[in-house]
């Protein structure tokens, strides 16, 4: 419950302060360049990694990015960059089917 | 994105890894702060990707407790190119040596040519430039440069009028003209021997000649001495009158002498500089900082460096810096004097003959002034005053 309640906090803060989502609330934040390139901060870790697929894992749920001939350019804890033809971003709740 | 070049100085290798959970092992070295870069997938079970050497050198201890296996592809950046040099090092070494031999061989002397001298002249000069080191097989930095040599055998060798002595290359090539040894005279034209100058006639000795003058005469610059008309009246002959007459003969000499003078000597301290010089930029290379004095004169030397036929851009400055003091010598009036007279007879010795003789000398008149003496001298010298005049043809008779 106490977890909840501070996700509300921040979120009201985020809201009536005007900070950026993504530092206030862990979320990640996604930069595309076209298909070819693919930039995530503030991700979790890697969960699969095959050259059509790419599974990270957030800090609420997963991201999934499909395409093909995927190669990481780099690597660091909380910074991601892709390279390949993205097809498709999505996102993967934590308990599917348990939405609000 | 990080800058490739930075790994490639430090060293990248390429990793090959296989097994199973190979995002998990990704996972563990990202958070450790090994960089990774470049993953790609070859299959299912098979990944490779670049890291940097000195992380590879950590990665066996995070793969331990995984179940994947480790193999190192590619090796590439300065410390493998390194290790590849070292290996390799005998034709670089075999390089630097064959060009330093090169160098070397390039800057010694490797014959000497002597042209224009006679064998014994010429063998004379071999010995000279031998005791000077400038012999085949030399190196030309530890030998006097051009001028040097010159001014060396010029001054040695009794017999060279001049010596020019050039390098070209690796060869000193010396063009000699040798002194003309004065030739017996000749058979002279017919003369008189005349007075020089204003003169009271000392002793005289008569070779050939009629004596027109006797000792103790006084005679007057032009004046007849020794006739080289001879033989009895009527039958009269002309020949080159030759005799030396000694004439007692005067000079006045003006000399001024400070009592103190300021100059410079070096004192035998010396401090020598080598620098490395490429076209305008100057690099020592030895003896730095200033030296342990103060005044000191300088003193430059640069020789050039050759390969092959060529002069690189590249020579060796030799710098020499002499200590020098300032020192007053004074002098006392009476040292003042008798310096100052030393001076007027040496004045009046290098306008004279070699044989002329200083028979006496006067000092007219002294001062001191302004801290100077000043002397008038009267000197009385005896010198050959006979110069041959030729006799004006006449028609005989």
């Amino acid at each position: 419950m106490a977890k909840k309640w501070g996700l509300r906090v921040r979120n009201w803060m985020a809201q009536k302060m005007d900070l950026p989502q993504d530092v206030m609330m862990d979320l990640p934040r996604i930069t595309m360049i076209g298909q070819i390139h693919i930039y995530i901060e503030n991700h979790r870790g890697l969960i699969t990694f095959t050259d059509k697929e790419l599974r990270l894992l957030l800090k609420q749920g997963q991201l999934q990015i499909k395409g093909n001939s995927f190669v990481i350019k780099t690597i660091l804890p909380e910074e991601i960059l892709l390279e390949g033809k993205i097809d498709q971003v999505i996102y993967i709740n934590e308990n599917p089917g348990g939405a609000k | 994105m990080k800058n490739q070049w930075i790994e490639f100085f430090s060293g990248k290798v390429t990793v090959k890894v296989s097994g199973r959970g190979i995002e998990r092992f990704l996972n563990v070295l990202t958070r450790n702060g090994l960089m990774i870069w470049n993953v790609k997938r070859h299959g299912t079970e098979t990944i490779t990707f670049t890291m940097s050497l000195s992380d590879a050198l950590k990665i066996r201890h995070f793969a331990r407790e995984k179940e994947c296996s480790i193999t190192f592809l590619r090796r590439a950046g300065m410390p493998f190119l390194f290790k590849r040099l070292l290996k390799n090092s005998g034709f670089i070494g075999g390089a630097i040596l064959f060009l330093m031999i090169i160098l070397v061989l390039s800057n010694v002397i490797w014959g000497i040519e002597i042209k224009g001298a006679k064998p014994a002249t010429e063998y004379q000069i071999r010995k000279e430039l031998d005791k000077m080191g400038v012999k085949i097989g030399k190196v030309q930095f530890f030998v006097d440069n051009v001028e040097g040599i010159q001014r060396k055998l010029t001054n040695n060798v009794g017999n060279l009028t001049w010596v020019g002595v050039e390098l070209k290359g690796t060869t000193y090539h010396l063009q000699v003209v040798e002194k003309k040894e004065p030739e017996k005279p000749e058979q002279l034209a017919p003369r008189n021997l005349v007075a020089k100058k204003k003169a009271v006639i000392d002793s005289m000795y008569v070779e050939t000649g009629q004596k027109m003058v006797d000792i103790h005469d006084h005679v007057e610059a032009g004046q007849l001495l020794v006739s080289g008309v001879i033989g009895k009246e009527g039958q009269t002959q002309q020949v080159a009158a030759i005799g030396e007459v000694w004439g007692e003969t005067w000079y006045r000499s003006h000399v001024e002498l400070p009592l103190k003078t300021k100059f410079f000597v070096f004192n035998g301290q010396e401090k020598q500089k080598f620098s490395l010089i490429l076209g305008n930029l100057e690099i020592p290379i030895w003896g730095f900082g200033e030296p342990d004095f103060q005044e000191y004169e300088a003193e430059k030397n640069v020789k050039k460096i050759n390969l092959l036929k060529w002069e690189l851009p590249i020579s060796i400055g030799n710098e020499t810096l002499r200590a020098r003091e300032e020192t007053t010598r004074t002098y006392t009036d009476k040292e003042a004097e008798k310096n100052a007279l030393e001076l007027a007879k040496n004045k009046i010795k290098s306008g004279l003959d070699e044989e002329a003789i200083i028979k006496d000398e006067k000092i007219l008149h002294k001062e001191l002034k302004d801290g100077k003496v000043i002397l008038d001298i009267h000197f009385k010298i005896i010198e050959n005053i006979a110069v041959g005049q030729p006799i004006p043809k006449e028609t005989p008779e």
